[in-house]
């Protein structure tokens, strides 16, 4: 990763916090040149960025999700989803801003809507799990 | 990594998947966990954390032990 790649990171990043979803690599190509797919399977191998399993397309930039997931996160007027739990909190941490978390308890489905404020859950009544070990968490991230 | 209304909802989700328990911390953990993983990430300055950077996170919330030694 070089300071090119960081660069192409760095405007990912940027991108997805505007427009609320993954930039596409076409639109990544016209905004930044031809080398940006190669960068992009670069920052992939890197843990950077996490594309599809074609390598065509962002499935995440951590803590963005670029597909819906049961975490919607909404903060500073925009929304995005995060990855899991831990990424979901880390959107407000990420954009240093108050944020809403919504949810679903996976075991009874109830609805589950955290405030952010401050850097702290208003209500801290929820609990977060985790299954897997930290040392596999990148075996499989998408299930992680 | 999921939340959860509870340790009892949990508790029924893992056994209801066939999942072994890992850990369970709190909302409140996890919010300062969030902060530190996640807070430089849009950074104009950022690179990404070392290995060992990334533990002396999980250290300094408490999060040690086997389970939480990364790779």
């Amino acid at each position: 990763m070089d300071a090119r790649d960081i660069q192409i990171r760095n405007h990912v990043y940027g991108r997805f916090v505007e427009l609320g979803r993954a930039p596409t690599f076409s639109e990544l190509r016209n905004e930044l040149g031809d080398d940006v797919g190669a960068a992009l399977h670069r920052l992939h191998d890197a843990h950077a960025v996490v594309l599809e399993g074609d390598r065509t397309a962002i499935r995440m930039a951590n803590p963005f999700s670029a597909v819906p997931t049961p975490y919607r996160v909404e903060a500073d007027g925009r929304s995005w989803y995060g990855n899991c739990a831990w990424d979901a909190f880390g959107i407000p941490a990420a954009l240093h801003v108050d944020g809403h978390i919504s949810s679903a308890c996976p075991d009874c489905g109830e609805p589950i809507e955290i405030d952010i404020r401050g850097r702290n859950p208003i209500r801290d009544e929820h609990v977060f799990h985790v299954v897997v070990p930290a040392a596999q968490w990148w075996d499989d991230i998408v299930f992680t | 990594m999921n939340l959860f209304r509870s340790e009892e909802h949990t508790a029924r989700w893992l056994e209801a998947n066939g999942y072994e328990p890992g850990k369970t911390i709190t909302a409140g953990k996890l919010c300062d966990l969030a902060h530190a993983w996640w807070g430089d990430r849009l950074a104009p300055d950022w690179r990404p954390h070392t290995r060992d950077e990334n533990q002396a996170i999980l250290q300094r919330l408490g999060l040690t032990g086997q389970f939480w030694q990364l790779p």
